[in-house]
């Protein structure tokens, strides 16, 4: 019996293993509008995706819609891509991109309705309690308080673990611009922890300062 | 000043405490939710692409179009000012012309003669023909056998004329094949472009035949039959193709006795449909292998093939990669019905192909949607086969999943710690040491 690599669908697609494209290959193809690199960029590049926009947004089901547009957009705008080794970068930048379109839009919304809507927090955890679930629920909602740059920044910075320079370079911003959002984040959350009985409550019992 | 100090410093160990959660509270995607995003995202390629790639083309057809008319146009208004016909010359590759016209073939290629007007004329290696005229008013060519194709340039000044056997044609700018066996008296043209109007011991007398249309005559049966060809397929002859004179069966009998005045006018013969020679796919032959067009993304024209060729004939005479590539395309627009069908007569034709046993654990895959126990059923029956297999970590996945979903999580506890034993970095540990660690 034959035994092939690949663990995932990505063979059915093309009909061979592609799993171990390069890059490079893997753009090339993107760039020729072949079906397979279609599926391989997507295996390749979706969890990235799809982790970093859950983090940020604080919900799956945005995320999956956002990682749709995403790769949408990716493929669209294949061939411009001059580089085919940074892929991956380019792969980012439509993330980055997108997601700061989003959460613009979130804010923009927020302003025009009456009445604040409740965070909808729909996480894919799958092992965290109830209570870890109220408080990232009560999280994402200060979260949702900060303008969309500084939210970004703060979720690449603490959520996405990137450096200063890494985001600079990303979002297309100065260093000294992430360091003054990521500062204004970090003193408007804090400053909301404090006012939020129910959080200060919960940090009191010393249960989270491990 | 040192309680401010102290809630800042608590502030700011929550704040680490929530950003910490919220790092570690999002799991990578599962195996099967990435496959239900590329199906889905693969649900909004198709259509965007072809879509787009079809309005491109169709705006570079109108173009062209455009181009060819205002081309034509212009060509034929300076051609009508200037107009000088000038003596129509030729020369012959491939073979040399005789006496009284006849064309030799001296190689194995088949005689051909470029005329300066702009014309081709090719015999086929078999074929045997004969210069008869050229001369400022036009040229006759016969046909003694076989084929020949022809590229008439159009023009106004002078006339073509083709005699096979009893049948002469009159051509204006066009391009035919005309074949003509005196054997058994069969002659057949199939005209590419253009128009032209064949002449012949008929009994409708003259018939003017279009584009796209196909010519027969069988004397000894006197059958005259008139078909249309899809314009794809056309173009698909190779023009100097030699005919096959023994297809009379394929084709549907137009009139024996009545003959065909034209295509248009014959009673009973007005549908193109009811004429029509099989399709490519219904007659076994395709452009693309499907796995080919499977990795160009075309799965519905795959579909459409099949829904042309009729299910139950494809699944007994495609090949175990059409097959495969067949299930993938229905399985990618949820048509299941197809590609359970498919990969169960993979399971039945191919049993001891690899792909079977791909099919196998992609049975299970489909019946998710439908009948969960059953697709445990063929997940149970690839591991057994494929304790190691391409898809073992995935079967153990869904098994465990399923089983939790159906029977609880007693039941899938052992399943998820023989995951665990077996995958401890698989896609879905996680679930699994969810299942193993909850109550």
């Amino acid at each position: 019996m034959s035994k092939r690599l690949s663990q995932v669908s990505l063979s059915l697609v093309a009909g061979t293993n592609r799993r171990d494209v390069s890059d490079v290959e893997l753009a090339l193809g993107l760039a020729a509008g072949e079906g397979w690199a279609i599926a391989a960029s997507w295996h390749r590049f979706a969890p990235m995706v799809l982790t970093m926009a859950e983090r940020s947004l604080g919900s799956r089901s945005d995320a999956e819609d956002l990682a749709q547009e995403v790769f949408l957009s990716v493929f669209r705008k294949a061939k411009t891509l001059r580089e085919p080794e940074k892929l991956r970068s380019f792969v980012y930048s439509f993330a980055i991109f997108a997601l700061k379109s989003e959460l613009r839009r979130r804010h923009v919304r927020a302003w025009l309705s009456f009445l604040t809507p409740e965070a909808l927090v729909d996480l894919g955890y799958r092992t965290v309690d109830m209570e870890s679930r109220d408080l990232l629920r009560r999280f994402y909602t200060l979260l949702d308080r900060l303008s969309p740059r500084d939210r970004l920044v703060f979720s690449l910075k603490e959520l996405e673990s990137m450096t200063i320079e890494e985001i600079a370079g990303v979002m297309d911003i100065s260093v000294s611009t992430v360091k003054r959002s990521l500062g204004h984040a970090t003193s408007r959350l804090s400053r909301w922890i404090h006012a939020d009985a129910g959080l200060a409550d919960v940090f009191d019992t010393r249960r989270w300062q491990r | 000043m040192t309680r401010k100090s102290d809630h800042q410093a608590t502030d700011f160990r929550a704040l680490n405490a929530l950003t910490r959660l919220g790092r570690e509270a999002v799991d990578e995607p599962t195996a099967a939710e990435l496959e239900r995003g590329l199906n889905s995202l693969l649900g909004r390629v198709g259509p965007r692409q072809s879509a787009r790639i079809t309005a491109r083309w169709a705006l570079v057809a109108l173009l062209g179009a455009f181009c060819a008319f205002l081309g034509f146009e212009v060509a034929s208004v300076v051609r009508e000012r200037f107009r000088e016909v000038p003596p129509l010359a030729y020369r012959v590759e491939g073979g040399s012309v005789l006496e009284g016209g006849y064309l030799r073939d001296s190689g194995s290629g088949g005689v051909r003669l470029f005329f300066n007007e702009g014309t081709k004329v090719s015999l086929t290696p078999s074929a045997r023909g004969r210069l008869r005229s050229v001369d400022k008013d036009g040229t006759r060519v016969v046909l003694d056998q076989g084929t020949a194709s022809f590229d008439v340039a159009r023009s106004k000044e002078r006339r073509w004329l083709v005699e096979a056997g009893p049948f002469s044609v009159a051509v204006k700018g066009t391009l035919f094949t005309v074949s003509w066996a005196p054997a058994i008296e069969r002659f057949e043209l199939r005209l590419l472009h253009g128009s032209v109007v064949v002449s012949g011991p008929m009994a409708s007398g003259d018939i003017e035949l279009r584009a796209g249309q196909r010519l027969v005559v069988n004397l000894p049966k006197a059958e005259t039959l008139i078909t249309e060809e899809k314009s794809e397929e056309v173009h698909d002859v190779p023009s100097n193709a030699p005919s096959t004179p023994n297809t009379d069966h394929d084709l549907a009998v137009a009139s024996s006795s009545g003959g065909s005045p034209s295509a248009k006018n014959v009673p009973g013969l007005n549908s193109s449909a009811a004429l029509s020679a099989p399709s490519p796919s219904s007659r076994g032959e395709r452009k693309l292998p499907w796995a080919d067009q499977m990795a160009n993304g075309h799965w519905d024209r795959i579909l459409d093939e099949v829904d042309r060729a009729g299910l139950d004939a494809t699944l007994e005479t495609a090949t175990s990669a059409d097959l495969f590539a067949l299930a993938d395309a229905a399985r990618y627009r949820r048509r299941t019905d197809v590609a359970r069908a498919a990969l169960l007569a993979q399971r039945r034709r191919f049993p001891s192909s690899s792909r079977s046993l791909d099919a196998t654990f992609l049975l299970g895959r489909v019946e998710e949607s439908h009948d969960r126990a059953r697709a445990i059923g063929w997940y149970d029956e690839y591991l057994e086969r494929a304790a190691m297999g391409t898809y073992a970590a995935e079967a153990w996945g869904r098994k465990m999943v399923l089983t939790n979903e159906l029977k609880g999580r007693a039941l899938a506890r052992p399943i998820a710690e023989e995951y665990l034993r077996r995958f401890p970095k698989g896609s879905y540990a996680g679930s699994a040491r969810a299942l193993c660690r909850e109550p």
